[in-house]
């Protein structure tokens, strides 16, 4: 197990390595120079040249990178030209406020995902099978800024029985309540499409244990009907933790637009922002960050996967 | 009298409707007592497995008429309930695919232990992990102490097939019904499994129903052979003899194809 | 007065039980598929089909609700018919969903083959390089590049040509190893054709069909993505109607006007649904027929 943990950590490195070129790369090609954008079109030659000199704007790209990258992994994204502000300052409670809403989301994925799946599996003719091919289909086309908008209109205003936005209520303590009020309509927007496709994944792969070789082998055992059903779950679940993963992945990106339209202060809407302000230190963070997440994210996943399948091990 | 281990009279099983029904088996009868074996012997398509599993009580969506006992319990009367707690106790099963049929994400022990545990033949966890070792060595697997703690992927096709048999004999059942048991297996691990079931029968009395389409297995098998085309049984008899003077044609074909291609 | 009672031919039974089995065999895709071509025809003929002017507003109109006679849909924040705009807006959302989609599918099927008929280096270099890609969310991506390129609806183009190319070259990268040690393949090279050659001549109708296949479950997901960046303000400007500008024009009004505000999302929600449906039932067909028909190198 160790040796396995040991050579996808490796494996990880060349793709990380990777990923901070291209964050790099991307950021310095934008054009439009950094130094007159603070500065101001009319500066006098000398102040742009100390500033460029300051900023070490005058390095070749390879040294900046290395540069840049030296920093990046001492802690220092830089400052934020906007809110002048060390970047991870910034970056750090919004990553929490993000892996909050993508983590409820994901717990919904999961059940939901199983729940719909699996019935469609166990009874896939008739009403329930087609419902659930139904609901999946419609869930898989679900875009998030859609939902979101289509659940505060109904949720939020014509029914005004949850917040439509913010973390938290302004007035009154907050606790536990509150939050879980706060995070469902952002939660259920974000999980709808990776729901309907873990839905989908989980049902072939479980038909497939079901209708398969094993589950006869297992009530020729003369075991019973709950065990038979235990153990074909366990043996969807390997495909169910792939897509499980690939659909947290997917959270982290996704959460943009919900951020945006619940003003939910994570990574995605001081993504936004910076964008709108071209706020390159924040940018260059943020797609580091959440790129190095997604990552770390699948190292997580390939390791569940060795340790429910021993078979991935070797 | 004793009874007859497995009984079976007129089964009949169709499947489809209106203009896609199909007769998979057609009046089948037969009679297996304890400690005989009974050859299913027949191509593709004849109906051998689907009896073997109407015997079993796999639900399928077929048609199924006729009458199967087991020591005179009549097993098509029984409800899932009941008939899942035969399966495994008095009846075990053998498949074709070794590979298929064992959980790929369980210890060989801990499979084990699960069914005797759930039909109550050792008392608590440990006593049932207690008798594991001891299972695997009477189906001749060598070092059980280590084989019990393997995954199934961990170990060759020939102990495959052991420990889904040692799956079958656990519980001391009166009937082994052994499906193509020997087709996924290479020739010399072929012959230490048929000889493993000669074992089986002599030791324990275990009556033993094999379907294949191999003549050389069936001649190994020893018994009675019930030859069996297009869902009907066509000849049966003792397994040399029929196969060395067959008296209906199909048989006669049948040597005749498989001794070809041997050649 | 005598009622006459009107008894069906034979022949007008048959028709209708041919047409009705016809359309429970083929109905998975022929009505998403007629659906898309309705749309596709009403983007095109936009100027005959909307019932107002897109862009010309009374401002005294403003918010109308939905069911208000002349405006079905009801108006905008600038007095303008939303369902006009919703028409002419398909126009540009639909490019967003095709135009990278076809782009991503030349590309990545270019890149997929190279990858597969290249030799050991190339193949490893081009998936490498394919992972880094993947290690990016897809959104982000194009986010970061359509600010980068800042010229409207083309930026929005290139960057999902971009994002969704990676999968495509994947998809067709498994279809070439699947056939590459087919026999067909070898007597070719041994026949001393140039690779380019057997690639073009052998791989490309093998490959084709699964290509298409897949696309065509790509374009609902461009259409959101492309909806989605107007959304945020990169992609076309005002005021030029796109489905994900709109949406970001009248959410302000979503508190005090729900009902006109919520239509555009639930615009791109049903189109979505249509062309997911249409690239499902495509999938599905096409895999049934695979599984009869006798597969090379399998």
């Amino acid at each position: 197990m160790r040796r396995f943990l040991l050579r996808r950590l490796l494996l990880a490195v060349p793709t990380l390595f990777g990923v901070t070129v291209v964050v790099f790369a991307t950021v310095a090609l934008v054009p439009g120079d950094p130094v007159e954008a603070f500065l101001g079109p009319g500066a006098p030659l000398a102040a742009r040249r100390e500033l460029t000199q300051r900023l070490g704007l005058d390095r070749p790209l390879p040294v900046r990178y290395a540069a840049w990258l030296w920093h990046a992994l001492h802690g220092d994204l830089g400052t934020s030209i906007s809110a002048q502000r060390p970047v991870l300052r910034l970056l750090l409670p919004a990553f929490g406020e993000t892996l909050l809403l993508a983590g409820a989301a994901f717990l919904l994925v999961l059940v939901g995902g199983v729940l719909l799946g699996g019935l469609g599996a166990i009874r896939p003719h008739g009403l329930t099978g087609r419902l659930s091919g139904g609901l999946s289909t419609l869930f898989v086309s679900a875009p998030q800024y859609s939902v979101s908008l289509l659940l505060i209109g109904l949720f939020a205003v014509y029914w005004p029985v949850l917040p439509a936005g913010g973390t938290h209520n302004v007035f009154g303590d907050g606790g536990p309540i509150d939050l879980v009020q706060h995070l469902v309509l952002p939660a259920v927007a974000a999980a709808l499409v990776p729901l309907g496709l873990t839905a989908r994944v989980f049902r072939a792969a479980l038909s497939t244990v079901v209708e398969g070789e094993l589950a006869d082998s297992l009530r020729a055992r003369g075991l019973s009907r709950t065990a038979v059903l235990w153990h074909c779950l366990h043996n969807a679940s390997p495909a169910l933790l792939t897509i499980g993963g690939l659909q947290l992945a997917y959270l982290l990106e996704g959460v943009v637009f919900v951020e945006t339209l619940f003003s939910w202060p994570g990574v995605g809407q001081l993504l936004y922002n910076a964008l709108s302000a071209r706020d390159l230190p924040v940018i260059e963070g943020g797609v580091l960050v959440t790129a190095v997440g997604f990552v770390g994210i699948n190292i997580i996943v390939d390791t569940a996967h060795a340790v429910i399948d021993p078979r991935v091990r070797s | 009298m004793i009874q007859p281990t497995l009984r079976i009279k007129e089964l009949t099983i169709h499947h489809g409707l209106g203009a896609s029904r199909v007769t998979a088996v057609d009046g089948v009868s037969l009679v297996l007592e304890p400690g005989q074996a009974l050859v299913l012997l027949g191509e593709s398509g004849s109906g051998k497995t689907s009896v073997a599993r109407a015997v079993l009580g796999l639900r399928s969506a077929a048609e199924t008429t006729g009458r199967i006992e087991l020591g005179g319990t009549d097993l098509r009367s029984l409800d899932e309930r009941s008939l899942s707690r035969i399966r495994g106790r008095r009846i075990g099963y053998v498949p074709q695919d070794p590979t298929g049929s064992l959980d790929p994400l369980r210890r060989v022990g801990a499979q084990l232990t699960e069914v005797l545990r759930r039909h109550r033949m050792a008392d608590g966890r440990r006593a049932a992990h207690a008798a594991v070792p001891a299972l695997l060595e009477s189906v001749g697997v060598p070092d059980p102490e280590r084989i019990a703690h393997a995954y199934p992927h961990e170990l060759s096709g020939g102990l495959r097939q052991r420990v889904c048999i040692a799956l079958a004999v656990c519980c001391e059942p009166e009937l082994l019904v052994a499906d193509e048991p020997t087709t996924a297996l290479d020739a010399l691990v072929q012959s230490h499994v048929l000889d493993l079931f000669g074992l089986l029968r002599a030791e324990r009395g275990i009556a033993l129903l094999l379907v294949t389409h191999d003549l050389g297995v069936a001649l190994r098998t020893g018994g009675q052979v019930a030859v069996m085309r297009a869902g009907r049984i066509v000849e049966t008899g003792p397994v040399e003899q029929v196969l060395a003077s067959p008296s209906h044609a199909f048989t006669a074909e049948l040597v005749g194809a498989q001794a070809g291609a041997r050649r | 007065m005598t009622t006459t009672v009107i008894r069906p031919t034979t022949r007008t039974v048959a028709a209708i039980s041919t047409a009705g089995s016809w359309l429970r065999r083929n109905g998975g895709v022929a009505v998403p598929l007629t659906l898309v071509v309705l749309l596709v025809l009403a983007a095109l003929a936009a100027p005959l089909v909307a019932p107002d002017s897109p862009t010309a507003g009374l401002l005294q109109n403003r918010m109308l609700a939905p069911g208000t006679p002349g405006h079905l849909l009801g108006t905008d924040d600038q007095g303008r018919d939303v369902l006009s705009r919703l028409i002419w807006a398909a126009r540009p959302s639909l490019v967003g969903g095709f135009a990278p989609v076809g782009a991503a599918g030349a590309l990545g099927s270019a890149l997929g083959i190279a990858a597969g008929l290249g030799g050991r280096r190339t193949e490893q270099a081009l998936l490498r390089s394919l992972d880094v890609l993947y290690a990016f969310p897809g959104i982000l991506l194009a986010m970061a590049i359509a600010t980068l390129v800042d010229t409207g609806l083309g930026a929005v183009v290139l960057a999902l040509s971009v994002v969704l190319t990676p999968s495509v070259a994947r998809v067709v990268f498994t279809e070439v190893q699947r056939i590459r040690t087919a026999e067909y393949l070898e007597a070719a090279r041994v026949s001393g054709a140039g690779r380019i050659a057997i690639a073009v001549r052998q791989v490309v109708p093998v490959v084709a069909p699964v290509v298409l296949v897949y696309c065509s479950s790509l374009i609902g997901l461009s259409i959101v993505y492309a909806a989605g960046l107007s959304f945020l303000g990169l992609g076309v400007s005002p005021p030029t109607a796109e489905w994900g500008s709109m949406l970001d024009e009248l959410r302000p009004e979503l508190f005090s006007h729900p009902a006109v505000a919520m239509m555009p999302a639930l615009a791109i929600l049903v189109v979505s649904v249509i062309f997911n449906s249409l690239g499902e039932a495509l999938r599905r067909r096409v895999g049934a027929a695979r599984d009869l028909r006798p597969g090379a190198g399998r």
